[in-house]
């Protein structure tokens, strides 16, 4: 296994985001889970710039929906995690239960 | 679809630098995000509050979506920095060669001495400043997709060469009378970026997408 096989901190949450919002999941509404779970201001270019990368390397596809009124004529792009992506979550996400299992930190943070 | 008219409009400039340095195929889906969550602010929050939001928006996204031209797009940007290099070199020298055999076809020199020194020198500073404008036109016509991204990043080498350039020669010489040359250096930088904005632009003409609207 490589270095690659693990996810970036924010192209994993990016990736959480898309799995919790399912087939609601374009621009918008990913930048503000991210923003409302998080509590950090994310601009929608960092996550279009997360977004392009992980499609390139097969986690996520997009399409095109029906441009709508409210967004001036212009279509959203809505994106879903592929079976590639699912195995890269479900490997970082073990790797990080791994390392921190036992260090209680989380219990101290609070 | 008819595009619904709004009472709160974003700022037009903003919009305009989202749309130029977003990827060509991004550009659509961005700004309908962003005009969506503008408009919900403005309802919400008051339209300075939304126009806030939206500069602020556009700054970030301006800074992260160039470098990651090099990752969408990285073949094609690349290749035009390296063309974009190349023509420079190529083409640097034109301008002055030109100028010269021009005004000694006419012996300029002779009869005209302050034009003379007019093109000697500031001539041939204008004529640098048009050749960086076509580097920059050749860079983003490469590039296609990624313009604003490569001309930029060649646009901030060259400006960088010119500051070193610059440095060494004050520590050299002491003479601060370089900064004028300087001043021209950036404004040759500033001129590729020009060069890939004119040709960007053209490119949205051409296509029905649309801009700053």
């Amino acid at each position: 296994m490589t270095g690659r096989d693990y996810l970036g901190e924010f192209e994993h949450i990016i990736l959480l985001a898309l799995l919790r919002l399912e087939d609601r999941a374009y621009g918008v509404t990913v930048r503000q889970e991210i923003e409302f779970r998080t509590h950090r201001e994310v601009s929608i270019g960092a996550v279009y710039a997360t977004l392009d990368r992980l499609e390139t390397k097969g986690y996520v596809k997009s399409h095109r929906g029906d441009p709508t009124p409210e967004r001036g004529g212009r279509s959203k792009r809505f994106f879903r995690v592929t079976p590639k992506g699912m195995a890269a979550v479900n490997r970082t996400q073990r790797a990080l239960v791994s390392m921190t299992e036992g260090l209680g930190f989380i219990r101290s943070c609070s | 679809m008819m595009a619904k008219p709004y009472a709160v409009e974003p700022p037009r400039v903003a919009t305009w630098l989202v749309s130029l340095f977003t990827l060509a195929r991004e550009t659509e889906s961005i700004l309908g995000d962003l005009l969506e969550e503008f408009s919900d602010l403005a309802s919400s929050s008051g339209a300075a509050f939304a126009r806030r939001w939206y500069w602020r928006q556009t700054l970030k996204t301006m800074v992260h979506l160039v470098p990651s031209a090099f990752t969408v797009a990285p073949w094609s940007t690349a290749a035009g920095v390296v063309v974009g290099f190349t023509a420079r070199k190529l083409l640097g020298p034109l301008p002055e060669r030109m100028i010269f055999a021009v005004l000694e076809r006419y012996q300029v020199y002779e009869h005209h001495f302050a034009t003379y020194m007019f093109f000697a020198s500031t001539g041939i500073d204008i004529g640098h400043l048009i050749t960086f404008l076509c580097v920059g036109g050749i860079v983003a016509w490469m590039a296609k997709g990624t313009e604003m991204a490569a001309t930029m990043v060649l646009s901030l080498f060259f400006a960088a060469l010119g500051v070193v350039a610059f440095v060494y020669l004050v520590g050299k010489t002491g003479r601060l009378e370089f900064a004028w040359r300087l001043a021209w250096n950036f404004a040759d930088a500033l001129a590729i970026v020009v060069g890939g904005v004119v040709v960007r632009l053209c490119r949205f003409k051409a296509t029905t997408l649309p801009l700053g609207c």
